[in-house]
């Protein structure tokens, strides 16, 4: 870890104004700290937001507009995320361990960095971290590694859960910066790693994350999270399923399908949504729905078996969704 | 009158100490003028250091030294028994990534850390053997061979067996990563050096700092009174530790040097990895004919333990008129590797407990009943018998506690919902050792009898053994014991903590030295003129649960060494087998059955329950047994489910942290049933225990591996076990 200094503003406004290009924002410190000692992320300022009224969950008029301070596991025992949009809950739930989601906010979890072992190790070159300098994983070790959305610069997932469902669910990510606020939609806050991996958000200089919006979709009561991992708790999926389904009597009417473990960011798959609506709930749809998904995979030599699982996993998760209620 | 404790459920007797952060582990030491190294290791996988470049971190602050191998600390190079077969920073070889070039001392942690971080190095890189897969076969060791007369040679015996079965199988290095990360404090008194370090045997851990540093023996004390774990990985001195000992000495004051958890992965040895062959010849009934077990196994160039997974399994399990087992080493430039709990056990039953599956399979014989039919009662290689082997009894017992009467033999034909559910079984089996051991049994004037033995409690329960054979032996209760070990400073011969035998052979000891002990006093008693039995003959005089007692006189013995002025009576005493021992096989063994469900969309493999059943001779204390015995199944889950850390082309751990090293968590851990016989094993001991720290871990995976086989029709052969090979 290198000498940082330490600040503590207290308005966002103020937050905004004193961050630079050699800050960083401190929210739970799960990531930052981490990749810290790591020394993969070294500011020379560290400005901890935790003061800053970012807090609260509000769910009037429908929807959900959640603080990006807010904890993961506020989040997710809130009744209103669990009864309304069981799939946040549960990609919640699902991720890291109680002692993580304790500390780690909504904010820092869609801002947190891949786990590809090459970022994490300095010794190691990694185009993400050190542009230009390469991609070891590319012919490495690349199990957990991406199928959908890659480069020849890079092919690390997005790790997160909770992106993943709220991908699905169409939600908007709040920004503070210099220049005012701004909101945009959270598929296209993240970036294609292209060949500018360093790059992952559309976010500019010391812009802020304030909130995330989650229009309201009355039918996301029916949604679920399904996350697939080697060990039974405390990993990263290797695949992961949002989905939400709208049916009348049995024919599905509209769907909302992401899926995590797969993409260089949480990956929507509308082609799946649309193979799916208007079809009778029945495996065979769900079957021939989820082969919509190996399009465009760019599987690696030790990830191969991916697009396949994903295809089970959407299909498992679709029968499960259909067995709740 | 006592009950005596043994076998009973006795809570640690370290443990209040251990809940309460209270035990002093290695790092917790603060002497004087401490300050704190951090090392720099190698980031190319073979070659040379050209120059370094430490300018920046002699110059950042609170740097107080650098050394590296152009301003090296004097080591002498390793002789005889070691982790590593070089002294780090005595030259600019790379002989594996990882390996340390550098240490750097300031007057933090934290600055020494990230001074460390800006030491560059230049190498010359030449080109690594890191692929034990793409090495094809090492150089052979240990050839064990017998062959049944008139039987030309085993391809023969094979050859003419009615159904033959031949699995490969493969493991990747695993490590150990004990719960306390290896530290080392060292400290220098004159000429005099005491090491407080983690150590599996701190006598022999002393004497190999002695005669790395070049000093007298006398001269090293070290100290483990408490050990986060040791699995193996604490029974060398690393390299590590010589070069906190050797700055200090350098530096004139303590020095302290704490790995990260990352750094545990390449600076201290793992298990190697390797490859197996089990070639199978059988009658149509499951008998067998013929036994081959191949091995490849990983040894580094820099040194390591030698991977032999063949000798105490293949050549021990059955009886088998044909055995041969060929165990090979190849040489990498792989990080060292040492021992890990069922070092070579677990992988060698591993192959082997998964061949005999496939053979039930291919016979249609049931699991148990196959080895029931190839039961040996001696060593099939020797021939001598087994001491005691009540192994048909945990197949019994076992069966019938986990249900395996309800197991369907065809794969896929039970489910639950969506889950596949499979049941497997496997024979375990460990080798007893029983070292010559000593200890020392102290009556002292404050009540308590002190028991040392210079043994180390590595968190398996050594400390609450020693209570529990005192107070037994002596007839007071547990709480009137003071357990010490860990410290090479008490009488010699304490038994390193390792290959299961620090029970097996300290017991005896301890109860040879309380029985000296106990004679000790009685002649003081009778020798002291202060006493109230001065005078009288010893033979009228006995002890008796704490009291000395004489002519209608009782007196504890407390009391005695107060009235005497004597502030203790101790005895010493070693202990060592018996010769008719020779004559006998020791082993211990077991029988694992456990239940997995896999997903039948996604393929995940989960355990659902387990129970296991063995024959270890006497149990000390059930409670750490069952804790034992337990954590040992918990490993097997990591063994055959999770752990396993691939090794690129350049010599890099592709999950050298424990973010990437799955190790199981409670999610992943099941209902464990674990039993054992109570079968005092009549000749390792008059007490009979046999020790069980390994024996848990040892086919564990392989039961696993046989009911992902039962639950899918998938035999997967190279672990770990994991969702893609499944799908
Ligand atoms: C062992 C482990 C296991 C984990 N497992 C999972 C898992 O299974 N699934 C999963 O989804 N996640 C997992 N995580 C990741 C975890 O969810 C994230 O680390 C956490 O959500 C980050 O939140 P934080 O508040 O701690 O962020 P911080 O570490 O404080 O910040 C993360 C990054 O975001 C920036 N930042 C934070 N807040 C803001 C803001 N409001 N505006 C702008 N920038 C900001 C920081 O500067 C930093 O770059 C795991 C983490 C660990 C350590
Ligand atoms: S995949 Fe991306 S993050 Fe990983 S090494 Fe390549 S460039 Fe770096």
């Amino acid at each position: 870890m290198r000498e940082y200094r330490f600040e503590r503003p207290g308005t966002v406004t103020e937050a905004v104004r004193r961050s630079g290009s050699d800050t960083a924002y401190l929210a739970g410190g799960t990531t930052l700290v981490d990749l810290m000692k790591l020394e993969v992320m070294t500011p020379g300022r560290v400005l901890d937001i935790n003061r800053l009224p970012l807090r609260g969950l509000d769910a009037t008029g429908g929807g959900l507009r959640i603080g990006a301070l807010e904890r993961m596991t506020d989040v997710a025992a809130d009744p209103r995320v669990r009864l309304g949009y069981p799939m946040l809950s549960q990609a919640l739930e699902l991720s890291a361990s109680g002692q993580l989601r304790n500390m780690a906010s909504i904010g820092g979890n869609l801002l947190q960095r891949t786990r590809c072992g090459y970022f994490r190790d300095v010794s190691m070159p990694c185009n993400k971290r050190q542009p230009g300098s390469g991609c070891p994983a590319i012919r490495g070790e690349n199990r957990m590694h991406a199928v959908l959305g890659t480069s020849d610069s890079c092919v690390a997932t997005h790790p997160s859960d909770l992106a993943v469902a709220l991908a699905a669910l169409d939600a908007r990510v709040q920004l503070q910066g210099r220049d005012g606020v701004r909101t945009v939609n959270l598929c296209d806050f993240y970036l294609l790693p292209a060949d500018t991996p360093h790059l992952e958000h559309d976010l500019r200089p010391g812009e802020l994350v304030t909130g995330v919006i989650v229009p309201r979709l009355d039918w996301a009561q029916r949604s679920i999270y399904l996350k697939i991992r080697d060990r039974q708790s405390y990993e990263f999926a290797l695949s992961s399923a949002a989905v939400a389904i709208r049916r009348e009597g049995d024919t599905i009417v509209e769907a909302r399908v992401a899926v995590g473990g797969m993409g260089t960011r949480p990956w929507r798959l509308p082609a799946v949504e649309r193979a799916l609506a208007g079809r009778p709930a029945t495996s065979n749809t769900y079957a021939a729905a989820a082969t919509a998904t190996v399009d465009g995979t760019r599987p690696l030599r030790h990830n191969a078996f991916k697009p396949e699982l994903m295809q089970r996993t959407l299909i498992r998760a679709l029968l499960e969704l259909e067995q709740t209620r | 009158m006592t009950v005596s404790p043994i076998g009973r459920e006795i809570d640690r007797v370290d443990g209040p100490l251990k809940v309460t952060g209270s035990a002093p582990y290695a790092a917790d030491y603060r002497p004087e003028g401490l300050v704190y190294a951090y090392l720099v290791q190698a980031t190319v996988g073979r070659g040379t250091v050209r120059g370094m470049d430490v300018s920046r971190a002699e110059a950042a602050p609170g740097v107080i030294a650098v050394f590296t191998p152009f301003h090296p600390l004097p080591l002498k190079s390793p002789s005889g028994e070691s982790g590593e077969n070089y002294s780090a920073l005595q030259d600019t070889a790379v002989r594996f990534r990882g390996q340390i070039i550098g240490l750097v001392v300031a007057d933090t942690f934290e600055r020494a850390r990230d001074a460390a971080a800006l030491v560059s190095a230049d190498y010359t890189v030449t080109p690594s053997r890191t692929s034990l897969a793409d090495a094809g076969p090492g150089v052979p060791q240990g050839l064990v061979q017998k062959l049944a007369p008139g039987v030309s040679s085993i391809d023969a015996a094979l050859a003419s067996s009615p159904v033959t079965i031949t699995t490969s199988v493969s493991q990747h290095a695993h490590h150990h990563i004990a719960m306390e990360p290896h530290a080392t404090t060292a400290v220098w008194v004159d000429d005099q050096l005491t090491v407080y370090c983690g150590a599996q045997s701190p006598q022999r851990a002393a004497a190999t700092i002695a005669a790395r540093l070049g000093v007298e023996p006398a001269k090293v004390r070290l100290i483990c009174r408490y050990t986060g774990g040791g699995f193996g990985q604490r029974s060398p001195v690393w390299n590590e530790a010589l070069l906190c000992a050797a700055a200090a000495r350098a530096l004139r004051r303590p020095v302290k040097l704490v790995l990260s958890r990352e750094q545990v992965f390449t600076a201290i040895g793992h298990r190697a990895a390797v490859r197996q062959t089990i070639r199978l010849g059988a009658e149509a009934d499951g008998r067998l004919r013929a036994l081959s077990h191949d091995s490849d196994g990983e040894l580094p160039a820099a040194g390591g333990w030698q991977m032999m997974p063949g000798r105490d399994t293949s050549a021990v399990a059955y009886r088998t008129p044909n055995i041969r087992i060929d165990q090979r080493l190849v040489t990498l430039d792989t990080p060292p590797t040492w021992s890990m709990r069922a070092p070579a056990e677990a992988p060698g039953m591993f192959a082997l407990e998964t061949a005999m599956d496939e053979l039930a399979v291919r016979t249609g014989v049931d699991p148990v009943e196959l080895r029931l039919r190839n039961y040996a009662t001696e060593d099939p290689v020797e021939g001598h018998p087994f001491s005691s082997k009540y192994l048909d009894e945990c197949y019994r017992v076992g069966a019938e506690r986990f249900g395996w009467s309800r197991r369907t033999a065809l794969p896929r034909s039970q489910t639950d919902g969506d889950w596949l559910i499979g049941m497997g079984m496997a024979s375990a089996l460990y080798p007893a050792w029983r070292q010559p051991a000593s200890a020392r049994a102290r009556f002292r004037d404050d009540g308590r009898v002190a028991v040392a033995s210079a043994t180390s409690d590595v968190g398996t329960g050594a400390f609450t053994m020693l209570a529990v054979v005192g107070a037994d032996e002596l007839g007071l209760p547990v709480s009137s014991i003071a357990a010490e070990v860990g410290d090479s400073a008490l009488p010699p011969g304490g038994v390193g903590a390792y290959g299961s035998s620090v029970t097996t052979s300290t017991v005896p000891a301890v109860q040879a030295a309380c029985r000296a002990a106990v004679k000790a006093l009685v002649q003081s008693a009778v020798d002291n003129p202060r006493s109230p039995f001065a005078g009288l003959a010893p033979a009228t005089v006995r002890y008796r649960q704490g009291r000395i007692e004489a002519n209608g006189r009782s007196v504890d013995f407390r009391t005695l060494l107060r009235t005497m002025g004597v502030p203790h009576v101790e005895a010493v005493s070693t202990s060592a087998p018996d010769k008719s021992a020779s004559q006998y096989k020791f082993h211990c063994f077991g029988a694992h059955f456990c239940e997995v469900r896999v997903h039948r969309l996604t393929g995940e493999p989960r355990v659902n329950r387990f129970t296991s059943v063995f024959d270890v001779g006497r149990v000390v204390n059930a409670k750490a047994a069952r804790g034992q015995l337990t954590g040992a199944i918990i490993w097997g889950i990591g063994h055959a489910l999770l752990e396993a850390d691939p090794i690129e082309p350049d010599g890099r751990f592709a999950a050298a942290s424990m973010a990437d090293y799955l190790v199981p968590v409670h999610a992943d851990t099941p209902e464990i049933d674990v039993h054992w016989l109570d079968r005092p094993d009549p000749h390792i001991s008059e007490f009979g225990a046999r020790g069980l720290g390994e024996i848990g871990l040892v086919s564990s995976a392989a039961a696993i591996g046989n009911a992902v086989f039962n639950a899918t029709g998938i035999r997967v052969h190279d672990l770990p076990i994991t969702i893609d090979k499944l799908l």
